[in-house]
């Protein structure tokens, strides 16, 4: 489903993110990425994501290989991925309700669908109650919440999440890791980047270990080892 | 696009511009200050060329004739003066009118009007008013009155000298015209760049506004919007912008130039620019409306370029 092949990227000659990263991910899995602050888990997701372009090599989706689809068909590839960051990035002068409706807004659902998709995904977090709340008006974890609901509410077929606790507190934590877990059990494909060790260990996945822009461990359930 | 998706747009842009309160009066008070500039350079142009046509038609000769000079031969001399190449019109202005002209000039002035009291007879002499084709040619025309068969008819200011008027003004018109060319250069030139400075400022405010939104514009896109379906609310707000921003300088030029006009009436006699500006209201709320919604909507899409490269 997605294929990093001999995938690097080099912001210059002092500074290499990625060096020769090969490795897939199939359908359904749960993968974790882990490695210390700087080791290239971000900009292995920014590669995915499109929002940069390799140095060399090419990164594919569905077959499609990513860094060569057009402007225009750009927005559908991401309709298909869902992302949630450790910032959260929600739209500051939209309500929480707004914020996960967006998505399926610039996808050109109905309102009909819209209402319903929303009201699902909320409730599926567990953010109806502050659904028309803006985001400064949410706590960290209802804000990782409406951001989970925005990347979920466009049913993706892979969800990206890159340090998703990194800001919150150890209850909204795993708050959020078992989310992750349910939304995987429900059949989508997740992809976590965090150096949290306890999180890992708990989840007994599949663990891409990256180091100093290396992949240098891909162990089918791993334990966080650095 | 289909419907739902542009009323989206459309909704955005109001939207945005209502939650972004504080940004969108600033964007609004800046665009609104870039046309009232805008506006001036225009309005005064229109004035200094008012002015100007103005000083020209006044630069012309009047011949006055004797007192007990025949209107018919004033009318002979008028239809001879017709028919030169270089006379643009000539207007006979008889002894009865010159009178009334005065009076109505100096009326409540009880010194003017005890004189002509005192004088009794109408001390008026008949004038014809000639304008030429063109200042330069004045000196063909006079040649023609001073020297023809005429000249016995015309007033004598002393023995020898021929009442022909435009000799007391034409130097010091020619010189404030000239001045007066040069203020209008100078102040074209002046208002030209200031309105230039006052685009880059709007543009420059509209902008720092889409900076502000530089991480929002991002995440749109990260989610699946697609570049029209960002920038689009961008522009609605630019329409919006500009819109408001016409509206409030059409207003606010409405005391300006009653005051102004009020001042500069009396000093030149020349157009009065608040009648103008209200009788070309539409025309001018027209291009107005459509300048603010250009510097809005230009602005805008020119700023969104940047942030939509992800």
């Amino acid at each position: 489903m997605i294929y990093f092949d001999n995938v690097s990227k080099v912001y210059s000659p002092t500074s290499i993110a990625l060096e020769d990263v090969s490795f897939s991910i199939a359908p359904k899995e749960f993968v974790s990425i882990v490695g210390r602050s700087g080791a290239g888990k971000s900009t292995l997701l920014k590669l995915l994501l499109a929002e940069e372009s390799p140095s060399s090599g090419s990164v594919f989706f569905e077959s499609h290989n990513i860094h060569k689809l057009s402007r225009k068909e750009l927005p559908f590839l991401r309709r298909k991925m869902g992302v949630v960051f450790q910032d959260y990035r929600l739209l500051p002068h939209r309500t929480a309700y707004e914020n996960v409706a967006f998505a399926l807004e610039a996808a050109g659902k109905s309102e009909d669908d819209i209402a319903h998709d929303v009201q699902q995904v909320l409730e599926l977090v567990g953010l109806m109650d502050k659904a028309w709340h803006f985001p400064h008006e949410l706590s960290g974890g209802e804000k990782q919440r409406a951001a989970i609901a925005r990347a979920l509410v466009v049913a993706p077929e892979v969800v990206i999440a890159d340090e998703p606790t990194g800001n919150l507190d150890p209850m909204n934590t795993w708050e959020i890791v078992r989310l992750l877990e349910k939304i995987n059990d429900l059949g989508t494909t997740v992809i976590l980047a965090t150096h949290d060790k306890e999180i890992i260990n708990y989840l007994k996945r599949r663990v891409l270990t990256i180091e100093k822009g290396k992949l240098v461990r891909d162990e089918a359930e791993g334990r966080y080892v650095l | 696009m289909d419907r739902v998706t542009f009323g989206r747009i459309i909704k955005g842009g109001f939207v945005n511009f209502f939650r972004n309160g504080v940004v969108s009066l600033a964007t609004v008070l800046v665009i609104s200050l870039t046309m009232f500039m805008l506006g001036s350079v225009l309005v005064g142009g229109i004035f200094l060329n008012g002015v100007i046509s103005n000083l020209e038609e006044k630069v012309d000769i009047t011949a006055y004739f004797k007192l007990d000079t025949d209107e018919r031969d004033i009318l002979e001399v008028k239809s001879n003066l017709e028919k030169l190449p270089d006379v643009k019109g000539v207007v006979f202005v008889s002894r009865d009118e010159a009178l009334n002209k005065f009076l109505e000039r100096h009326k409540g002035d009880e010194l003017y009007m005890k004189t002509i009291e005192i004088v009794g007879d109408n001390p008026f002499p008949a004038s014809l008013e000639i304008q030429a084709v063109d200042p330069s040619r004045f000196e063909a025309i006079s040649v023609f009155l001073e020297s023809g068969r005429f000249q016995n008819l015309i007033d004598e200011k002393s023995p020898g000298i021929k009442n022909i008027s435009y000799r007391l003004n034409q130097s010091v018109i020619d010189r404030l015209s000239v001045i007066l060319r040069t203020i209008k250069l100078v102040g074209f030139g002046i208002s030209l760049i200031l309105a230039l400075i006052a685009l880059m400022v709007a543009y420059n405010t509209v902008r720092l506004a889409i900076y502000s939104s530089k991480d929002e514009i991002s995440v749109m896109q990260l989610v699946g919007a697609s570049r029209s379906f960002i920038r689009g609310p961008f522009l609605v707000e630019g329409v919006i912008h500009g819109v408001i921003s016409a509206l409030f300088t059409i207003v606010a030029f409405y005391p300006l130039l009653l005051w102004a006009g009020k001042r500069t009436a009396g000093i030149f006699g020349g157009i009065d620019i608040y009648g103008y500006y209200v009788s070309y209201i539409w025309q001018i709320s027209f291009i107005l409306l459509l300048v603010g919604i250009a510097i809005g909507v230009l602005s805008s899409a020119l700023a969104m370029r940047r942030y939509l490269k992800v």
